[in-house]
């Protein structure tokens, strides 16, 4: 059959399940909510959209739940809503569904062409929007049904909890960058010209412009764009502590002072340039710093933004919607179909399946009855229910999670503190090499002035710039090298601690299996109709049901569809239908059970049952596949030194089997997310340098707790916001691969420290006892910084050998 | 060369870039490169219609602006003191 895209979201499917629409050109729909949208969007004028977007593809409209008022309630307008000078209402939204720019456009279109709405602006690299608008005449809940009714969903965050700060950090550094960027491309010209006449003459007057013209340009760049140094090396000292800053400032300063000296009594050599350059690339290496927490902040907001603010407790006889913060343990909670636990608690009434995939990662919704634990964060899926409340809602699951990522953003890791304490020592051990070259020079010679040039000389030939260069270039060129296969790092300096590392741990599913489940036996008996079957399992979403009509698929071929009646789905078991007059049933043994049919068989795999008429015609043993070639990158990683174990919250047989197939021989299971952080922080006591693996919000805390965490791309979102290194396909190779550039990396860096160690021992000498000019310090430190390129430059070389063969 | 004419050239393209580089500190300030990609696709999407939009957008927020000092006024005018 031929596929053909729908006309609003370009997915593809086939033809005969399409809903087509005969006008002019012929329109083809794949469901219901895109028609709507096509619609609107062709009555209200955009559909110029469907040009801008191009070969894109959308996401379907999904029909949310009717929550709408929850935006025009008290507590949620104390909370998200703020008021403009003007007095107008504003809110920060983050816009669920963007693909594209041209997924922007169009809602910001849309939004302009509302009444009442005076400002809305969307920034499509976080999907973060901005509404001003009049209360009087809109009310916020009629702007999140207008962005729903395109096809995307809207949930307000908090922009003052760490947004704010972070953008206006990020701009100021951004400023400050470019008035040094600025300075130095001017300077250099300058610069050369007097370099020139230094070797071919050059009029005084002339040279006196130019130093003044250089003057102009680097008193700024030092002072305003240098500003960071001067306060970090302020608080540094303040807390008694040498830090790189106080070297760069003060190499800066020193030199700038002297040149400024030099340039009054036009005697010597100004090195203004040097100034401008010093300030310029360290500030860039101390930005990409600040733009990584930024990033961090956005995912953050966003799962904060989708916690409820309000719950609905019952009184008596009477229902009171209250905020999430005045909710008291003891309180009675009822919870409606697809809405969100707000708090902690234990079901009373009622039972309900329950989605816990943003805690666990597990699809599978998980049934619950009178006396099980309800959790913060989860959502209710099929009945009204009623739990009693067990904690406070800052006590809660939910809340206790997002507070540990927010702790984990913030915080820095143990090996930048041991960088900067070393880099203090060595900024320590040049200021007083410095002063004593200095006193020395004087002493010896009673001439302040070639005193203080030597002094200049030995900071600026030591200045940080080879020393600072030897770790930033070779990260950033392993970085980019792990970029183009896949594997992102949010922080260069975590090269450094995955070179280090001696244990890795993984969580099972989704990590070292696909995490899927898929059919490893089938067995049929007689009576079984294969289209029968997949016209049941076609009714469900089930995980299980998936993977059994994709098996049908491939091996079956000229099912007629039939079509069902009376499908019903029965919460964790299965499903049950009627076709022309017979009972058919697909589900587990204990569905099976219910419908009085005996099945007598076991197996140590998950099970699905097909009856037709109460009597078994097939059984399909499933199993979550192994991830390819895992057992051979296990085994190398065992090779290599590494230390594997396993901590999965699956039970104990289903742990021990793919553990065993794998080839790892720790194996911790049953486990909770709090279980799994526990085991790392055990790690840590035994001196190990932990790195985790995983994909869930499970394993989130224990992300956040291992030196070094790397997420599946296909991963949860807040799994993903926590870890420092993302593998972008999934695979375990590309596991191995980011060891083996870590270490490549690494390798290159020790290099590059000792060569720079090597040219301070050699050059600082000869600096101290006066053979070297500032020029000729600045060149040699020009020259050094050129060597630590080159060498970093090996690492792409090298992994491409190894990868062509 | 005369040194006056070098000064003289140094200080305006100095002072030229100078324009510039303030142009584009202002921009950053005013959060014009919060979104880089929006900045670019602005070259892509952007005609009349957009600049229509942008005027009508312009004259909402004039006239919110108005309404709420005028309720503000009214408010004041009809003040009464509590009893």
């Amino acid at each position: 059959m031929t596929q053909v895209a729908c006309s609003h979201c370009h997915l593809k499917f086939d033809e005969s399940v399409m809903i087509i629409e005969h006008k002019s050109e012929i329109l083809y729909f794949c469901c219901k909510g895109c028609e709507g949208v096509y619609h609107l969007l062709k009555d209200e004028g955009l559909d110029s959209f469907y040009e801008k977007l191009g070969k894109q593809t959308l996401n379907p409209p999904v029909t949310l739940k009717d929550d709408l008022n929850r935006f025009d309630l008290e507590g949620f307008k104390n909370k998200y809503i703020k008021i403009t000078e003007d007095g107008l209402n504003q809110v920060s939204l983050i816009i669920e569904g963007i693909h594209c720019s041209a997924c922007v456009w169009l809602n910001e279109k849309v939004l302009h062409r509302t009444d009442g709405i005076i400002e809305a602006s969307i920034n499509y690299s976080n999907n973060k929007a901005k509404i001003i608008w009049d209360d009087d005449e809109i009310k916020l809940s009629h702007i999140i049904a207008k962005i729903r009714s395109i096809g995307y969903n809207a949930y307000p965050y908090d922009p003052s909890l760490q947004e704010e700060q972070s953008i206006k950090e990020r701009n100021e550094y951004y400023t400050r960058i470019l008035l040094a960027v600025f300075a130095s491309m001017n300077i250099m010209w300058l610069a050369i010209a007097q370099y020139a006449g230094y070797f071919t003459g050059i009029e005084k007057e002339h040279k006196n412009i130019l130093s003044i013209g250089q003057f102009i340009l680097a008193t700024p760049t030092l002072f305003y764009s240098g500003w960071v140094f001067f306060r970090g090396a302020y608080y540094g000292l303040k807390n008694h502590f040498v830090n790189m800053d106080l070297l760069v400032a003060s190499g800066a300063l020193l030199a700038y002072a002297y040149s400024v000296y030099a340039m009054l009594t036009q005697r010597g050599e100004v090195y203004f340039d040097s100034v401008t350059m010093i300030i310029t690339f360290v500030l860039v290496g101390k930005y990409l710093e600040v733009l990584s927490k930024k990033r961090a902040s956005d995912t953050l907001d966003k799962i904060i933004g989708t916690m409820p603010t309000e719950a609905t407790i019952i009184q008596g006889n009477e229902k009171e919607l209250i905020s999430v913060e005045n909710i008291t343990i003891g309180n009675i909670i009822e919870l409606k179909p697809g809405e969100k636990v707000a708090v902690d608690g234990i079901l009373e009434v009622g039972s309900a399946s329950f989605d816990e995939s943003s805690l666990t990662g597990e699809n599978e919704p998980i049934h619950k009855k009178s006396g099980d634990d309800i959790l913060s964060g989860t959502i209710c899926l099929s009945s009204v229910v009623r739990y009693k409340v067990t904690k406070r809602a800052n006590d809660s699951l939910l809340y206790t999670i997002t507070e540990l990522l927010d702790d984990s953003i913030t915080k820095k890791p143990k090996i930048e503190q041991l960088a900067n304490s070393i880099s203090g020592h060595f900024s320590l051990s040049i200021l007083a090499i410095s002063l004593l070259t200095f006193g020395g020079w004087y002493w010896i010679n009673g001439s302040f002035e070639s005193a203080l040039i030597i002094a200049i000389s030995v900071i600026v030939i030591a200045c940080p710039c080879a020393l600072g260069l030897a770790t930033p270039m070779a990260t950033l060129i392993g970085i980019s090298r792990a970029a183009s296969r896949g594997i992102l790092f949010k922080e260069s300096r975590m090269l450094e601690t995955m070179a280090k590392s001696t244990l890795l741990a993984l969580d099972k599913t989704g990590t070292i299996t696909e995490g899927k489940p898929s059919v490893i036996s089938f067995q049929t008996e007689e009576g079984f109709d294969p289209a029968m079957l997949l016209a049941l399992v076609h009714s469900s979403n089930h995980p299980v049901s998936q993977s059994i009509e994709k098996y049908l698929h491939d091996n079956y071929s000229d099912m007629t569809i039939i079509d069902l009646a009376n499908i019903k789905s029965i919460d964790a078991k299965g499903v049950r239908a009627e076709y022309d007059g017979n009972v058919l049933a697909g589900g587990n043994e204990a569905l099976m059970k219910s419908l009085g049919i005996s099945t007598a068989v076991t197996s140590e795999h998950a099970l699905y049952i097909f009856a037709l008429s109460d009597k078994v015609v097939a059984k399909v043993e499933l199993q979550d596949k192994i991830k390819d070639q895992a057992k051979q990158i296990i085994g190398e990683l065992t090779n290599q030194g590494m230390k594997v174990v396993m901590l999965t919250g699956d039970h104990k047989q289903s742990a021990c089997n793919i553990a065993k197939q794998v080839g790892i021989e720790e194996v911790h299971h049953s486990l909770l997310p709090v279980d799994k952080a526990k085991h790392i922080d055990k790690f840590h006591k035994d001196g190990e340098i932990v790195v985790m693996a995983g994909d869930g919000i499970n394993d989130a805390i224990a992300l956040a707790k291992s030196d070094i965490a790397i997420a599946m791309g296909r991963g949860a979102d807040i799994a993903i916001e926590v870890s420092d290194i993302v593998l972008l396909d999934d695979k375990l190779e590309s596991l191995l691969n980011t060891f083996t550039i870590s270490k490549r990396t690494f390798a290159a860096i020790r290099q590059n420290l000792g060569f720079s160690l090597l040219y301070n021992i050699i050059t600082i000498p000869l600096a101290v006892l006066g053979y070297v000019t500032p020029m000729l310090a600045a060149l040699s430190m020009s020259l050094s910084s050129l060597v630590v390129v080159a060498n970093s430059s090996r690492i792409k070389l090298k992994s491409n050998i190894k990868e062509n063969r | 060369m005369s040194s006056s004419i070098m000064a003289m050239m140094i200080g305006i393209s100095t002072f030229l870039g100078a324009l510039g580089l303030a142009a584009l500190i202002w921009g950053v300030r005013t959060g014009q490169f919060d979104d880089e990609s929006k900045f670019i696709d602005g070259a892509r999407f952007d005609g009349e219609d957009e600049l229509r939009d942008a005027i009508k957008m312009d004259e909402k927020k004039k006239k919110a602006q108005e309404k709420v000092k005028k309720a503000k006024a009214a408010k004041e005018k009809n003040y009464m003191p509590p009893d």
